[in-house]
């Protein structure tokens, strides 16, 4: 197959990428944020993939891969920590979670 | 000969070592005996020292000798060492022999008191510091001597420390003893750089070739050690101390501000002759400032009315006398002087610490009178001193007197001034000596009870004062100017006096004195030796007069204004603008700005994920722009 | 022919990513973001598709899109999914700051990559057939990267007991003892 050259996949991984942080930074419920994360590890991912396919080299997909490993845990860890948050009777919402405030 | 001389100096530095660790061992008399047994022992030695001496030929009367070398530095080295010449055996024999005797008395004089053994380990201290000054055969040691001195001297104006007058006169002293310290060091650093190295023998020889005479250099160096020399002989400008040092007890009178210590500034420019002679003007500004303080002090005299004050004026009177003579460049006469005074002014100082005792502890001359027959045996020596130091023969300040007045008038025209100013001061001291006399023992007993628990005196103290009286009555015959000049032989290859006057002059120069003092003390029989209101009636006559002499010529005011007034104003306005806003406050105002800092900084742990989340794109947008550019 | 399918498709499935990715962002209700979600992880599988990656596409659908994103809902089920109305009150400082900041970020990123687009990048390699097969990425995992296949799993294994741990029922609180 053929298509677009790396300097167009590149440019969607960014855009990718700064919509999963414009995301991380505006919203303020901590699942929307979480899923934002995940919309920026892809950005990456995607980079990583066009770059595997440029080059001939398989490691590129393996990192891919171990992104993926390590963005499911993440979100594990995340959604657990969520859920613990909603026990306690807090709000969810990022700007009233300040307990570790200076 | 050698070793007689470090054993005369070693002896009561051991003294005092011992009786400091014995402490309460001894018994306060037993420590009183240590210090004046060192005393002896070093007078003994130096007989010893003096008599070798005389085996040795004239020329060859210089020997020095170092223990190790105290100091090093580059090619400078000053050494641990004494010299024995014909200068310093003299004084040693004064300094031990005095002091020997002042020690014995003073045994008798502090019985009882609480301390005693610290005074007699501080006299012994003295009596090393004294000989160390005297024997050193570098001018660093010697300075090292100096300002060993000076502190004994502290140490012992204020040994009544509980006394707060004591204290003040304590510090005065030293204060004053410092700035003479001070312009003596800073001649010795010129010696240093200019001929680089201070032991006498390198010095005097290198001299002439180093310095052009009456230079800066020169004159500066002998300036110098004028300033020191003024200091410690408590001359004008820098003699406000002496009187106020009265504090302390009568033996520490005696034997420090009378016998020995005052006298150190006489020695050091007999000692320093070659250094004087380079530089003229100086040379002439000691024999000056000798007559201005000579007329001064007798004229303050007059109207003091502790006895130990009268007597403290007239030594600063006599000691004014004995630096016209070294100051003209007659070394005989004036060290001639030092000694003769050294037995009459001890005597005194000691004959006025018996009447004190006896009076228990009363200084002041108008609550006195009439002891001529309380204590004949005091009474007696008191006549001895006072004529000794009215000069008039055959006691011994006539010879020594005529000797210094002798040589002034054979030394032109400065020498007639300084002469003049003597014959004057001859007046004044007999004036104020026999008025002392007159109103002490002379007439009724003053009526206020005093007790008296013994005879006159303990033994201990009035056997010194014997032997100094007999001193006082002989000792003139050392030197007879116009018949033999022992003491100026004796000194000659050291300091080279110059000659006294002969014939007509001397005689002429003899017999006005004499006139004079006899003057005087017609004159104070008039006023003090019947009861008259003569003194009353001069100073409501002339109060303006009286008011300045009892003042002391306003130099104690004059020194708190210049000095003391704006040291004071400086320190209290620099406790005010600097110390406490700078510093206190500062401190204080550093925590608080440290506090301050850190809570803004503290403000950007807002807690809030998404402002974290912020900064993180912020500065990677940042960073991307620098690393593109940087590329 | 076949560059003009591959052409359109690329088009379509780039604008499937990035619409579904500002849905994603901009959805108020969190379920239809995690729907959003779904739709980015199929086209961004298609894109995986088209660069030859075929076990990752595959991993990327059953991983993320059947295990992480029904995760996500069960969560949002769970909690009722409550929706933040992130619109409200207008644009704040931190809003317009984030705009400026990400939309920096892109604008960077795509001027280097335009700068740096010259034919060097362009080429693609040959590729042989095996690449991007399970065969393939098998021998890569055990053979060069056996120690990041090893680490991922114990990251998952962490992963699991914080989820288990962060999950659980707190423990009854100790009433405060005499001390």
């Amino acid at each position: 197959m053929s298509g677009p050259g790396i300097a167009a996949y590149l440019i969607l991984s960014v855009l990718l990428f700064t919509t999963g942080a414009l995301g991380v930074l505006i919203r303020r419920s901590p699942l929307i944020v979480l899923l934002a994360l995940e919309l920026m590890l892809n950005g990456a991912n995607l980079a990583l993939i066009a770059f595997a396919r440029q080059l001939g080299d398989g490691d590129g997909q393996i990192f891919a891969l171990a992104v993926m490993v390590v963005a499911a845990s993440e979100a594990v860890v995340g959604l657990g920590l969520i859920v613990a948050v909603s026990r306690k009777r807090v709000d969810l919402d990022v700007d009233k979670l300040t307990s570790l405030r200076g | 000969m050698i070793a007689a001389a470090w054993i005369a100096l070693f002896a009561p530095a051991a003294a005092v070592l011992a009786i400091a660790l014995a402490d309460m061992r001894i018994t306060r008399f037993q420590a009183g005996v240590i210090a004046s047994g060192a005393t002896f022992v070093s007078f003994a030695a130096s007989v010893t020292t003096f008599v070798l001496l005389l085996g040795d030929d004239p020329e060859e009367r210089s020997h020095s000798s170092t223990l190790w070398t105290w100091l090093s530095a580059g090619d400078f080295r000053a050494g641990m060492e004494i010299v024995v010449d014909p200068l310093s055996v003299f004084m040693m024999l004064v300094v031990s022999g005095v002091g020997f005797l002042i020690l014995a008395y003073a045994v008798g004089y502090m019985h009882g008191d609480e301390e005693e053994r610290r005074y007699h380990a501080y006299k012994a201290l003295f009596v090393f510091s004294m000989l160390l000054l005297v024997q050193s055969g570098n001018l660093l040691l010697l300075l090292a001597g100096w300002g060993m001195v000076g502190l004994s001297s502290y140490l012992l104006i204020n040994f009544w420390h509980f006394r707060h007058s004591a204290v003040a006169a304590g510090k005065k002293a030293f204060v004053m003893n410092a700035v003479g310290d001070a312009t003596f060091a800073l001649a010795l650093f010129l010696l240093i750089q200019s001929v680089g190295a201070l032991d006498f023998q390198t010095v005097f020889a290198r001299a002439p070739e180093v310095f052009d005479e009456s230079g800066p250099a020169a004159t500066l160096i002998a300036l110098g050690l004028l300033g020191g020399a003024v200091a410690k002989s408590a001359q004008v400008p820098l003699h406000t101390w002496l009187p106020d040092a009265m504090e302390g007890p009568t033996p520490v009178s005696a034997l420090i501000h009378a016998a020995t210590m005052v006298t150190a500034g006489v020695y050091l420019i007999a000692r320093t002759s070659p250094l004087f002679e380079l530089a003229p003007a100086i040379h002439d500004l000691a024999g000056v400032l000798g007559a201005v303080t000579l007329l001064l002090a007798g004229l303050i005299a007059l109207v003091q009315t502790d006895i130990k004050r009268v007597i403290a004026y007239s030594t600063m009177s006599q000691i004014g006398y004995m630096f016209v003579g070294v100051g003209l460049g007659a070394y005989g006469a004036g060290l001639f002087h030092l000694m003769t005074h050294a037995f009459f002014k001890a005597l005194l100082f000691m004959a006025a610490g018996i009447v004190i005792h006896a009076l228990a502890d009363e200084q002041d001359i108008r609550r006195m009178g009439g002891l001529a027959r309380e204590l004949p045996f005091t009474y007696r020596a008191f006549i001895v001193g006072s004529l000794a130091l009215a000069a008039i023969p055959p006691f011994a300040g006539f010879f020594s007197k005529d000797a210094v007045l002798a040589s002034a008038a054979n030394a032109g025209t400065l020498g007639w001034i300084l002469w003049g100013a003597g014959a004057v001061g001859a007046f004044l001291t007999a004036l104020y000596t026999f008025r002392l006399l007159f109103i002490v023992f002379w007439g009724e007993p003053h009526p206020s009870p005093v007790k008296r628990e013994h005879g006159e005196a303990a033994l201990s103290m009035l056997w010194p004062v014997g032997v100094l009286a007999v001193l006082a009555t002989i000792g003139g015959f050392l030197q007879v100017p116009g018949a033999w000049n022992a003491l100026d032989d004796w000194l000659h290859p050291v300091a080279e006096s110059i000659e006294e006057a002969s014939g007509g002059t001397a005689v002429f120069s003899a017999v006005a004195a004499l006139l004079l003092s006899l003057a005087g003390i017609a004159i104070a029989w008039t006023v003090w030796g019947r009861p008259s209101d003569l003194p009353e009636r001069a100073r409501r006559r002339w109060p303006w007069a009286a008011r300045t002499l009892e003042r002391k010529f306003y130099f104690d005011e004059a020194y708190d204004l210049a000095f003391y007034e704006p040291s004071d104003r400086a320190a209290s306005l620099a406790a005010r603008y600097v110390e406490e806003p700078v510093f206190l406050r500062s401190l204080g105002g550093l925590g608080r700005g440290v506090r301050e800092v850190s809570a803004r900084v503290a403000a950007a742990q807002t807690g809030l994920v998404r402002s974290y989340a912020l900064a993180l794109a912020t500065g990677l947008a940042v960073l991307a722009i620098v690393f593109l550019v940087v590329e | 022919m076949e560059e003009v399918l591959v052409w359109a498709v690329w088009v379509v499935a780039a604008s499937a990513l990035l619409g579904s990715g500002l849905a994603v962002v901009l959805f108020a209700n969190p379920f239809y973001s995690a729907l959003a979600l779904i739709g980015n992880l199929a086209s961004l599988a298609v894109l995986y598709l088209i660069l030859e990656a075929e076990f990752v596409a595959a991993a990327q659908v059953l991983v993320y899109a059947g295990a992480v994103v029904v995760m996500f809902l069960f969560v949002i089920a769970y909690l009722g999914g409550r929706a933040d109305a992130p619109w409200a009150g207008g644009p704040t400082l931190q809003s317009l700051a984030a705009i400026v900041a990400a939309g920096a970020i892109a604008v960077e990123i795509v001027v280097v990559i335009a700068l740096r687009a010259d034919d060097s990048i362009a080429t693609s390699a040959e590729i042989e057939g095996a690449f991007g097969t399970p065969a393939e990425i098998g021998r890569l995992f055990l053979g060069n990267h056996l120690l990041a296949f090893e680490v991922t799993s114990i990251v998952l294994l962490v992963a699991a007991v914080g989820g288990v741990v962060l999950g659980s029922a707190p423990k009854p609180e100790r009433r405060g003892s005499e001390r």
